[in-house]
């Protein structure tokens, strides 16, 4: 059999499991055990105990569990509260008033938490009611909320990040330093375009008046200080090279601890529901980076990557047409997989390729970040999406056309993260 | 027996979270040290060298314990991802018998993963293997509740596929996938 039937029976078996609904992990060990059984007589049970064993007990992968621990400690928190009243009076002046709140709260809530369906949970449930009842328009509300929160994956700290530095082992410091500038320019994008959007249909929206003092703005803001140390500690810590990011994260889980302490909302119950909730998805993660391990040795032995990457090598494409080309995939494959699975397939069987075409190996994983979180707000799977259908009872595909802008809002950033590549490389090369 | 299968997961589940509270602990713990370090450095000019030894070995070895320990517990609350868009379009009957299909699948798997994972513990034990670094442990100890968290999955896929045999539901049916995983 040529090694052309064999790549199209591995897709076509991989494909037939996820769409089984086999759980993604066992679904990559079945991929690699049949591509290992096929392509090589190499002992199979036991190249893949040691790879899974290998490949499980890491410093670097201990800081997962631990932001996620964080993140769910906030999400339990009245952090989400102290957010909205602390923003809220310095968005007056903007057009598009509090529709901003959505972003920045989104933006600072991404740089305490990984993720970004914890990120439009955690912001949405308070700023859903709070805007709609002062009359925004539904739309705006939803979209805004549904592209923000995607920056819970791209600004540090991040857990995707975190999967792709380990399983590309690349550095996870220097990957969360280089989503900094990729983050706030997204930011930027975004509430350009509300204020735009604002100054376009100054008709749908409400006339805000709090008109408070530079005084009660900064008594309402006090609110924002504690989170604002906590992100200055994690985030500070490491890009000052005092602490990794595994450091970061433990610190990061008991500041946590004593803010939610403070504010009276840790309990015995919410205490073990976050731990537990973290337990389940650091297990869930762990188990697909196990998986994804296996893959990777297995594809190994088949040569495929390699081969792959020689076939694209020898088309002489641009770079920028390989990226074009993969940005169109990675949004097809990120329609039907969540945005972990895309990242360990990557890693498994693309990134030969990505190298042999000359893109540096950290600017690509911040690329793959925003397709990533672009493939979390298209359906028919996109968690930002289901998340945001449980907060407002509307039907996915009303929650996906609010979102439509801020996805395309995304391919802008990522036009010019690939003009411009020092946006991402700027700040790791200072560190 | 219900109740015995019960406890086994939840026990397992529960040793899991108190692996991620030890890798918190651990951390912090060294983090203050380094601290110290830095400002017994300031005031003396020489550090004091605090450090947990082999502290990093630790935390991966109660990472891996930890993730594989709490295999059965995630897949009881549904927390394991999978595609259930396709799955969620058929007739409740044809849903049973993917059902049970993919169980099975995944029973071979874990069964095979459990019964190589065994064989690596028990060559790590009669080979004396152990860990490098400056407190070095024999490598079976940390590879066993990877070998027991694996094997504990695999009685839980047992279980369910009993269950779905028997024509009762999954017991992660209805609990949904968990939204704030990602």
């Amino acid at each position: 059999m040529s090694i052309a039937v064999l790549s199209i029976i591995l897709i076509v078996l991989l494909f037939a499991f996820l769409g089984a609904g086999l759980w993604v992990a066992f679904s990559l060990l079945g991929v690699g055990i049949a591509a290992m059984a096929l392509f090589s007589n190499a002992p199979l049970g036991l190249v893949m105990a040691t790879t899974m064993w290998g490949h499980s007990n890491s410093w670097a992968l201990a800081a997962l569990p631990l932001f996620i621990w964080m993140g769910e400690i906030l999400f339990r928190s009245r952090l989400s509260d102290d957010m909205f009243t602390g923003l809220s009076p310095w968005m007056n002046r903007l057009p598009g008033q509090l529709l901003h709140v959505n972003v920045f709260a989104c933006g600072i809530f991404a740089a305490v938490s990984g993720s970004s369906a914890a990120t439009a949970a955690t912001i949405g449930k308070l700023s859903i009611p709070e805007l709609s009842r002062r009359g925004y328009p539904e739309k705006m509300v939803i979209g805004t909320l549904a592209g923000s929160a995607t920056l819970g994956l791209l600004i540090p700290p991040s857990i995707i990040l975190i999967v792709y530095g380990v399983a590309t082992e690349q550095s996870i410091a220097r990957l969360f330093i280089a989503g900094v500038l990729p983050g706030l320019l997204l930011m930027t994008l975004f509430v350009g375009y509300v204020a735009v959007w604002a100054i376009l249909n100054r008709d749908s929206l409400p006339m805000e008046d709090i008109s408070a003092t530079f005084r009660e703005k900064l008594r309402r803001s006090r609110r924002l200080l504690p989170v604002m140390l906590l992100i200055g500690g994690v985030i500070g810590s490491i890009y000052a090279g005092i602490a990794s990011p595994t450091d970061a994260a433990a610190v990061g889980v008991v500041l946590a601890l004593i803010l939610s302490w403070s504010s009276g909302t840790l309990t015995r119950a919410s205490f073990v529901d976050g731990l537990m909730g973290a337990t389940v998805t650091s297990c869930m993660i762990g188990f697909i980076l196990a998986g994804a391990s296996f893959l990777t040795v297995a594809m190994g032995f088949t040569g495929i990557p390699r081969i792959l990457a020689e076939w694209i090598g020898g088309l002489g494409l641009s770079t920028f047409t390989l990226l074009a080309a993969l940005t169109v995939f990675f949004v097809i494959l990120g329609c039907f997989l969540d945005g972990i699975s895309v990242v360990v397939l990557t890693a498994s069987v693309i990134m030969p390729m990505v190298q042999q075409a000359g893109i540096d190996p950290l600017w690509f994983g911040i690329f793959l970040v925003i397709v990533v979180e672009m493939s979390q707000i298209t359906p028919p799977v996109g968690f930002n999406l289901f998340v945001l259908q449980s907060l407002t009872g509307r039907d996915i595909l009303t929650v996906a056309y609010a979102a439509l802008p801020f996805f395309f809002l995304m391919i802008v950033a990522l036009v010019l993260i690939v003009i411009f590549p020092s946006i991402v490389t700027y700040l790791p090369e200072q560190m | 027996m219900r109740h015995a299968l019960n406890t086994i997961y939840r026990l397992a589940g529960g040793l899991a979270a108190s692996f991620i509270v030890a890798i918190v602990a651990i951390v912090f713990v060294q983090v203050c040290l380094n601290l110290a370090d830095k400002i017994a450095a300031a005031f003396t000019g020489t550090g004091l060298g605090l450090t947990i030894p082999s502290y990093a070995d630790f935390t991966g070895f109660f990472l891996a314990a930890s993730t594989f320990l709490a295999l059965a517990y995630a897949l009881r609350a549904g927390g394991h991802i999978r595609v259930t868009l396709l799955l969620s379009r058929l007739p409740t009957r044809a849903q049973h018998g993917f059902e049970i299909a993919v169980v099975a699948i995944a029973l071979a798997m874990s069964a095979f993963a459990s019964w190589y994972i065994i064989l690596l513990v028990y060559e790590s034990f009669e080979y004396g293997d152990r860990s490098s670094g400056m407190v070095s442990v024999p490598l079976w100890l940390p590879q066993l509740p990877v070998a027991f968290g694996l094997i504990i999955l695999t009685i839980a896929l047992l279980d369910e596929l009993v269950g779905l045999l028997r024509g009762r539901t999954a017991s992660w049916d209805g609990k949904g996938e968990n939204l704030l995983s990602e």
